[in-house]
């Protein structure tokens, strides 16, 4: 008799598997994701026919995205299993990269010599989707018609998530798809407006773009009510299409610094309310319930932030003496609400202005709009939570053995919620250092005078997904002197703020591959 | 002991017993019976044989082991031809449950359960339970821990009549205010709206004429409005100030009651709760109280958090040995003014023994509200005083009463007072030249024996 009995060890043993996740599901996903985006060619596609621009840029992309989306998706067929958690982290950040790639070759297939380059037509493209406004572009009104569409496209398409739109449209994801919806949607916790993630992905996406529409009706009615007369249709959807993503991109060189005040006020309130949580925005403007707005904590201290912002740029420029009256009031409203928001329009080259205001000017572009909405940055409600743990340290301090729970509107935050705004918060700031730090470094390399302020300015500006930086970087300038590394630097910024940080990171660790 | 008169009794029927079905013989239950079993057929259910036995040797009542929330077991006890239907287990379903088997088995019966659970309370204000009268101990002993708050001299505070007429049994310390000490009550400063309706010396009970004197020691009962009743507190023991500062020790379900109906009265609350877990639930579910993770007997704790400053100490932990501990701790810290709840009945003496200025008993509160309940519903309440040897009745008055139509000064005192009338949902506190009319609800004070009497002659 045998000492061990039982039965018999199988005839094979597994080999060990190295890798934990199912990589050819996640390209799978992938390639689905683009296949669908390479349908949004279309668009510029019937602008270039319109104008009897080339097409050809265009039908080429759609093409080649299309046939890398398929391939990918092919790939994918084979895949053991459906898409998990783990999964999700992967296909979000390469989704985002892909479409970033998607968006520069219409750039690359043109004969525009301003984004002839690779690493330009990258940068521009990771500008558009993550609706940062940064550009490499100088002289904006030289572009194409349909080119100035697609890159204005791009950055709508972008702001409210790649993802919530395909869950959005496509006919069935192999995914519950709320952990990809999360790791999308800023903030560090999602309302949900129906019981099933595609709806209220649904949702989302109709009031984004009912609000697009109304804000090109309005801006049309400026122009062609004499108002404005610089804003024909055309200038119109391209504003209506990068303000409500707070993106930043301008059909004009000057951003809308030589629009009528009429429009700088229309755009800053649009930029102002893209920059309200659009769940919030839902229950006000759909299911009217504008208390919903008023009684929101994260929705007040948004508004206290971009009320404070205004009064002390407004003070400083009327006691510089920089701008007098109305126009000192809107420059400082518009500037402010546009850099908090991560928006990047501007209406004057705030570069030269006093130091009060330039410091207010990177410090807003730290702070962000509300959670929820396709702003950049840390946003309003994280500050708000960080603002509350360190209350309560303060207070146990004093008393060690105090019990006390953050509340958000009354309801108890959870606490590993808490750690992980308190990660997001240091990740966030340790990135945009070292952002700063490698911009700095390579500007010794390079030919590019990059002083301290810029520095910090652009790794904050491309971080936070706002655009604009000082300098030559700033609002009127563009992002071209840079050498190729620190474009790949900024664009990789960019990327990561959008995605907000952790999934991205993640996929850098070792345990998210292995077993 | 109390008498309670018969359900009848509301249908303008000649007093008469009522069959009371009792499903519970824990402490709640032990005490209605005590209650009820003189006048009442009592029959009692419970799982388990030994909680029935002392019950069965020391009252007349059935007794039977069987599962009250089982149809069958109700169906054997009888309940078809009940009058009354209790249901006080310490679980809430058990209640719920056999309440439910009695609504089909006896349609008529009144029915009353117990419950921990504020939403079940909730529900049955809103009358969307099918029962007539739901209890919470918790949200009882929450109320007298409040009332003894509220008036802090306040051995024992009832109310009546919505709140507009309380009753409340004060000890007369040394150094309480000279214009009520020592003076015949005629010329006393009497608040207004009020009465003195007994002064218990040595035990016995004494309804006083205007010619009486309070003396330090006494324990007196008196009515009054509820503003009356707080000059009493500050009359009796001015130098106390109003509470705003109280620690509740435990964190349980009769410690969050009570934390939550005090800071609902604007009272600053601090929790202590030894288990962590607890501590954040108490936490999240009352944002205006402080909540400490700690227990009461660490020494640094109280001192770093001047928990001997505070103005009252309520204890409120499960276990009275513990709970006893804590209390006399904080004595010894400095807390002047202590309010125990307490589990055992023996407790009270041992927390007394030691200073304590006030205990609650929850099962006592519970029974006693159903107990009230259980009585003739023209006595909407009834407070049990010192024991069972007083007791207050609230009452309508009959047409046919011989009183009707006197002055309060030319009724024969019979071992009892009528402190307040209700006329019209209107409290009056009358005085010697009021007449009484019919269909007023008076309130009146007793000795117990003569509870019969002045049923009959009102």
């Amino acid at each position: 008799m045998s000492p061990t009995s039982g039965a018999d060890r199988p005839e094979r043993i597994r080999e060990r598997t190295y890798v934990g996740i199912d990589v050819r599901g996640a390209l799978g996903l992938t390639g689905t994701m683009l296949a669908y985006l390479s349908l949004s060619a279309l668009i510029p596609l019937a602008c270039a026919i319109g104008y009897r621009e080339p097409i050809w840029p265009f039908v080429g992309a759609g093409a080649i995205a299309g046939a890398v989306g398929l391939g990918l998706q092919r790939l994918g067929r084979r895949s053991p299993g459906p898409i998990g958690f783990r999964e999700g982290y992967l296909v979000v950040s390469l989704t985002w990269l892909l479409a970033a790639a998607y968006a520069a070759l219409p750039y690359l297939l043109s004969d525009e010599r301003q984004v002839s380059r690779p690493v330009d037509a990258f940068f521009e493209g990771m500008s558009g989707f993550s609706t940062t406004g940064a550009t490499v572009i100088v002289d904006v009104e030289a572009l194409d018609r349909s080119l100035l569409l697609w890159r204005q496209l791009s950055q709508w398409l972008g702001g409210m998530g790649i993802i919530v739109l395909a869950l959005a449209v496509l006919p069935r994801l192999r995914i519950g798809g709320r952990q990809m919806f999360e790791s999308e949607l800023p903030g560090p916790e999602v309302h949900q407006l129906a019981e099933r993630i595609r709806d209220t992905a649904r949702r989302l996406w109709l009031l984004y773009i009912a609000l697009t529409l109304v804000l090109f009706g309005l801006l049309l009615v400026i122009g062609l009510t004499g108002l404005d007369d610089r804003m024909d249709p055309f200038q119109a959807i391209a504003h209506a299409l990068t303000t409500m993503p707070l993106g930043g991109f301008s059909s004009d060189a000057r951003s809308l610094e030589l629009f009528a005040p009429v429009t700088q006020w229309v755009v800053a309130l649009f930029m102002a309310i893209a920059g309200v949580n659009f769940a919030l925005l839902y229950l006000a403007l759909v299911r009217r319930r504008p208390r919903a707005v008023a009684r929101d904590e994260e929705a007040r201290l948004y508004g206290a932030m971009l009320l404070i912002g205004s009064a002390v740029v407004c003070a400083e420029l009327i006691h510089a003496g920089v701008f007098a009256g109305e126009e000192a009031l809107r420059q400082a409203v518009f500037q402010v609400t546009s850099l908090m928001t991560g928006t990047g329009f501007a209406t004057t080259n705030y570069v030269s202005w006093p130091t009060v205001s330039i410091m207010a000017m990177i410090g807003l572009m730290f702070v962000g709009a509300s959670a929820g909405s396709p702003t950049g940055s840390v946003k309003i409600v994280r500050h708000l939570l960080v603002g509350r743990i360190l209350r309560r340290e303060l207070r146990q301090t004093i008393h060690p053995e105090l019990v006390q729970p953050i509340r958000l509107n009354g309801r108890t935050v959870d606490e590993r919620t808490l750690r992980a705004v308190l990660a997001f918060v240091l990740l966030y700031i340790g990135i945009f250092i070292i952002g700063a730090i490698l911009l700095a470094i390579d500007s010794r390399f390079s030919s590019v005078e990059l002083g301290m302020t810029e520095a910090i300015a652009a790794s904050a500006g491309t971080l936070g997904n706002v655009g604009p930086a000082l300098g030559f970087a700033g609002p009127m300038g563009s992002y071209a002197p840079f050498s190729d590394f620190s474009k790949v630097v900024m664009a990789s910024l960019m990327w990561i703020g959008r995605l907000e940080v952790l999934p991205v990171l993640v996929l850098l660790t070792r345990n998210y591959w292995r077993v | 002991m109390h008498t309670f008169r018969d359900a009848g009794a509301r249908k303008g029927y000649p007093p008469a017993r009522m069959r009371i079905v009792i499903v519970g013989a824990g402490q709640v239950g032990s005490t209605i019976v005590e209650a009820l079993h003189g006048d009442h057929d009592l029959t009692v259910i419970d799982v388990v044989r030994e909680r029935l036995e002392p019950l069965a040797y020391r009252y007349d009542v059935g007794t039977i082991e069987a599962n009250g929330a089982s149809r069958r077991a109700l169906r054997d006890a009888g309940v078809g031809d009940a009058d009354l239907f209790i249901a006080c287990t310490s679980r809430d379903e058990v209640n719920l449950v056999a309440c439910s088997f009695a609504r089909v088995e006896a349609p008529h019966a009144t029915s009353v359960i117990r419950t921990s659970n504020v939403e079940y309370i909730d529900l049955w204000r809103e009358g969307r339970l099918d029962v007539d009268f739901a209890v919470s101990s918790e949200l009882e002993t929450a109320h007298a821990v409040s009332r003894s708050i509220g008036i802090p001299a306040a051995r024992q505070t009832d109310v009546f009549a919505g709140g507009q007429v309380q009753i409340v049994e004060f000890d007369v310390p040394e150094g309480a205010d000279p214009a009520v000490i020592d003076l015949p009550l005629r010329e006393a400063k009497l608040p207004e709206d009020s009465r003195v309706f007994g002064i218990i010396r040595d035990d016995t009970l004494t309804l006083p004429r205007g010619s009486e004197t309070i003396r330090p020691g006494d324990r007196i009962v008196v009515i009054g409005s509820p503003t009356a009743a707080r000059a009493w507190g500050s009359l009796l023991s001015p130098e106390e100030a109003a509470v705003k500062d109280v620690v509740v020790f435990g964190g349980g379900q009769v410690g969050t009651a009570i934390a939550r109906l005090l800071a609902a009265q604007d009272i600053g609350v601090r929790l202590i709760e030894p288990d962590r877990d607890r501590a954040r639930a108490v936490a999240e579910e009352l944002p205006e109280c402080r909540v400490y993770n700690a227990t009461g007997v660490d020494v640094d704790f109280l001192e770093r958090e001047l928990i001997g400053r505070a103005q009252a100490a309520v204890f409120a932990i499960k276990d009275d040995a513990e709970n006893h501990y804590a209390a006399t701790l904080a004595r010894v810290y400095g807390v002047r003014f202590t309010i125990a709840v307490v589990h055992d009945t023996i407790s009270t003496k041992v927390y007394e023994q030691s200073g304590v200025d006030v205990t609650v008993n929850p099962r006592g509160v519970t029974a006693e509200e159903i107990v009230r309940f259980a009585h003739d519903p023209r006595t909407q309440q009834v407070a049990m005083l010192e024991g069972d040897r007083y007791e207050v009745l609230d009452m309508i008055t009959k047409p046919t009463s011989e009183y009707v139509g006197l002055k309060f000064r030319d009724m024969p005192i019979r071992g009892a007072m009528i402190g307040a009338i209700v006329r019209d949902g209107k409290a009056i506190f009358p005085r010697s030249d009021d007449v009484l009319q019919a269909g007023d609800r008076v309130i009146v004070f007793t000795e117990t024996k003569r509870v019969p009497d002045v049923e009959r002659v009102l």
